[in-house]
C-alpha cells in the first residue's frame, strides 16, 4: 500500500507539486491522470525517493519514505520516465543485474527472469544485446527489471507511452496480472482510454493539486459527463477555459 | 540479504562486463600500449645506428689516386672502410646516392708536394644526421693528419711543433654510457603514469556521464543500494581496467627491454625487471586516485562530450610535477611524498637511479593517493545525491 499526504515540491518559483494526497490498496490499480505538466513525474519520483519533498509524507506499506529511502524503495518496483539501458549487455542480463543489487542469487534468480521474460514475450531478445532495441523492447527490459525482485509495490510512470498496440497490451496484462497477484499499482497516464482499461481507481492530476478522485463510475457521476474523457477534460480545464 | 559489499561487487562486475563489451574502451587502454614497444624500438634502432655509424665510417673517395699517402693514412685507421667515390661526386650526394664524399681536386698533388696549402673538399648533405656524423669524424680524421704532416715539416725545418700549438684542449667527459642514454628512458615512467591515468577513463566517463545520457542513470540508483556502493562499484572497475593495462605496460616493457638490441649498442643500462618493478609499483597506487578524479568530474559535467573534454585536460596531472623539474630529478622529501601524484615521481626517481625506495617512502606515497581517491569517490556520491545531477540540467 502506497500512501501519499500533501505532498509539495517547487523548483525555483514553478510549483510542481502543491498538496497532493492519495492512498493506493494493494490489489488494485490506481491511476494518476492529468495533463502533461500536471506533476505526476514529480509525485512519482518523490514515492520512489529520487526527488525529495519539499512537504508532506509518503509510506510505502508503512514505512516513512524519507526516514528509510532504501528501505521504502525495497518494496517498490519502479518504471521511471527514463528508460536508458545498457547496449552492450542482453535483456536478461538487465534484468539479472538488477535482481542481483536486490540481493537475488542463484536458481532464484534464474527462475525470475524466465518467469518475466516469459510473462513479457520477451524470448526472442532475451539474449540480444539491447543496443538495436526499438523503444517498445526497452520498455520492456526496464520493466522486467523492475519487477525482478516481485515488489510488493509498483510504480510505472506512463508505462505505455509511444507503444504499439502489441506492447501497450503486454504492459496492461502485466498490470491486470501484478493486480491480480494482490500487488499495489500506481502508475501515471494522460490518456484516457488507457486508464480506463485497467484502473479501478482514479487521481487527477492537474497544475500540482488532485482536482478529484475515485473510481471511473464515480468521477462520471461526479461531473455528469457519461464519457470519462468529456469527465477528464471538465476536471482538468484550467479556470480560465483552456483546454 | 543485499549488503552494501555485495551491491559494490555486483555493480564491479557489471561496469567490468560492460568495459570489456566496450570497443572504446579496449581501444582506449591499448593504444599507448602499442606505442610502448614501438617507440622503444624505435629509440634502440637508432641509438645503435648511429654509435655504428660514428664507430665505422665508409668513405667513398673521389680523385683518391691524386692523395695516395692520405688514403692509405686513412684507410689504416679503424672503423674506416674507404670506397670509390662517385664521378659527380655533388650530385651523387644531392640525389642520396651517397651520404657523404671527399674529393680530392686535381692540383692537390702539386700544391701539397710544394708544401702549400692544399684543399680537400668532404661534400656532405647535414641536413641527415647520421651524415653529419660521418662528417664530423672525417674531418677529426683530416685534421689529425693535417697536424701530423705540420709536425712533420717543421721537424723538418729545425721548428718544434709546439710552436704552432700555443694551447691544447683536451675535454674529459665524465658521463657513463647509462647517464648519456637518460633522456632516451626519461619516458618510460611517464608512459606507465600515463597508462595508469588512460586504462580506467572510459569506464569512468562511460559509468557516470554515459549512465546519464542513456537514461539509465535514475532507473539504476532506484534500486535500494547505498549510492557509495553503486559509485563505488563503478569506481572499481575502473581501476581494474587502469591496472590491467599498467601491468600490461610493464610486461610490454620488460619484453622489449629483454629482447633490444641493448648489447649490440654496448650499453650496461641499469634498468632491468627490479627497476621496472619499482617503478610500477609506485604507480599502481596512483590509479584509484585517477579513477576516483575522473569520475567526479564526469559526473560533473552537463554531457558525455563534456565529460570526456574535461577529463582529457586531467592527464595533465601526472606530468605536472615533471613540469616543474623539467630535467632535475624529483628530491626526496617527505612533504613531496605525501602530495599524491608527487610521491609517485619522488618513488619512480629514486627507482630510475637503482635504489629501492624505503617501505615507509612506498606507504607514505600509496597512502596519500589512496586518501585522496577516498576523497574524490565520496565526492562522487554526494554528487550522485543532487537531483539536478541525476535527471541533468
Amino acid at each position: 500500500m502506497i500512501e501519499v499526504r500533501d505532498l509539495g515540491k517547487r523548483f525555483g518559483d514553478v510549483v510542481a507539486v502543491d498538496g497532493v494526497t492519495f492512498r493506493s490498496q494493494d490489489g488494485a490499480v490506481t491511476a494518476l491522470l492529468g495533463p502533461n505538466g500536471a506533476g505526476k513525474t514529480t509525485t512519482l519520483r518523490m514515492i520512489y525517493g529520487m526527488t525529495r519533498p519539499d512537504r508532506g509524507e509518503v509510506s510505502v506499506d508503512g514505512i516513512d519514505a524519507r526516514a528509510d529511502p532504501l528501505g521504502a524503495r525495497a518494496l517498490l518496483g519502479v518504471l521511471p520516465e527514463a528508460r536508458g539501458t545498457y547496449p552492450r549487455l542482453t535483456a536478461r542480463e538487465h534484468v539479472e543485474y538488477f535482481g542481483r543489487l536486490h540481493g537475488l542469487r542463484g536458481a532464484e534468480l534464474d527462475r525470475r527472469c524466465d518467469a518475466l521474460i516469459d510473462l513479457l514475450a520477451m524470448a526472442e531478445i532475451a539474449d540480444r544485446r539491447a543496443g538495436g532495441f526499438s523503444h517498445g523492447e526497452r520498455t520492456k527490459v526496464a520493466l522486467a527489471r523492475a519487477l525482478v525482485h516481485g515488489p510488493r509495490n509498483v510504480v510505472l510512470d506512463e508505462p505505455t507511452s509511444g507503444l504499439d498496440v502489441m506492447a501497450t497490451r503486454a504492459i496492461r496484462k502485466m498490470i491486470r496480472l501484478l493486480r491480480d497477484e494482490g500487488k499495489c499499482v500506481v502508475f501515471s497516464s494522460h490518456v484516457m482510454q488507457e486508464v480506463a482499461a485497467v484502473c479501478d481507481s482514479l487521481v487527477v492530476v492537474a497544475r500540482g493539486t488532485v482536482v478529484a478522485c475515485g473510481t471511473p463510475d464515480e468521477l462520471r457521476a461526479k461531473t455528469g459527463h457519461e464519457s470519462l474523457e468529456d469527465a477528464f477534460v471538465a476536471l482538468t480545464d484550467s479556470e480560465e477555459g483552456q483546454p | 540479504m543485499k549488503s552494501g559489499r555485495a551491491s559494490f561487487w555486483v555493480t564491479l562486475r557489471k561496469e567490468l562486463l560492460d568495459g570489456i563489451r566496450d570497443r572504446r574502451s579496449i581501444l582506449a587502454a591499448l593504444v599507448p600500449l602499442a606505442m610502448i614497444p614501438a617507440m622503444l624500438l624505435f629509440g634502440f634502432d637508432r641509438a645503435s645506428d648511429e654509435m655504428e655509424r660514428v664507430r665505422n665510417i665508409k668513405v667513398p673517395v673521389t680523385g683518391g689516386d691524386r692523395a695516395a699517402p692520405l688514403i692509405d693514412w686513412l684507410d689504416r685507421q679503424s672503423g674506416v672502410d674507404i670506397a670509390d667515390g662517385p664521378d659527380d661526386p655533388r650530385e651523387a650526394v644531392r640525389k642520396g646516392e651517397v651520404g657523404l664524399a671527399l674529393v680530392i681536386p686535381e692540383d692537390f698533388a702539386e700544391r701539397f708536394d710544394r708544401s702549400k696549402t692544399a684543399k680537400v673538399e668532404v661534400v656532405v648533405d647535414s641536413s641527415n644526421s647520421r651524415n653529419r656524423r660521418t662528417a664530423d669524424r672525417l674531418r677529426s680524421l683530416l685534421r689529425a693528419y693535417a697536424q701530423q704532416l705540420a709536425a712533420q715539416r717543421l721537424v723538418a725545418r729545425g721548428v718544434s711543433p709546439e710552436v704552432i700549438r700555443p694551447i691544447r684542449v683536451a675535454s674529459v667527459d665524465l658521463a657513463t654510457d647509462r647517464e648519456r642514454m637518460a633522456p632516451a628512458f626519461a619516458f618510460l615512467p611517464m608512459v606507465l603514469l600515463i597508462t595508469v591515468f588512460v586504462g580506467g577513463l572510459q569506464i569512468a566517463i562511460d559509468s557516470t556521464a554515459g549512465e546519464r545520457e542513456r537514461g539509465s542513470l535514475e532507473p539504476l540508483l532506484i534500486n535500494p543500494v547505498s549510492l557509495l556502493s553503486f559509485v563505488g562499484g563503478k569506481w572499481g572497475a575502473s581501476v581494474v581496467f587502469a591496472w590491467a593495462c599498467a601491468l600490461l605496460a610493464t610486461g610490454m616493457l620488460l619484453a622489449v627491454l629483454e629482447y633490444s638490441p641493448l648489447q649490440r649498442v654496448g650499453l650496461d643500462l641499469d634498468l632491468g625487471p627490479p627497476e621496472i618493478t619499482r617503478i610500477l609499483a609506485a604507480a599502481l597506487p596512483l590509479a584509484p586516485l585517477a579513477s576516483g578524479l575522473q569520475m567526479s568530474v564526469a559526473t560533473l559535467a552537463r554531457s558525455y562530450k563534456e565529460a570526456q573534454t574535461y577529463v582529457s585536460f586531467l592527464m595533465f596531472v601526472p606530468m605536472a610535477p615533471l613540469m616543474f623539474s623539467i630535467g632535475a630529478p624529483v628530491e626526496r622529501a617527505l612533504w613531496k611524498l605525501a602530495v599524491p601524484v608527487l610521491g609517485q615521481h619522488v618513488l619512480i626517481t629514486s627507482a630510475l637511479e637503482g635504489k629501492p625506495f624505503a617501505p615507509l617512502d612506498f606507504f607514505v606515497a600509496a597512502a596519500a593517493a589512496l586518501a585522496a581517491a577516498a576523497v574524490f569517490v565520496y565526492l562522487t556520491a554526494r554528487l550522485f545525491r543532487r537531483e539536478a545531477i541525476v535527471f541533468g540540467r
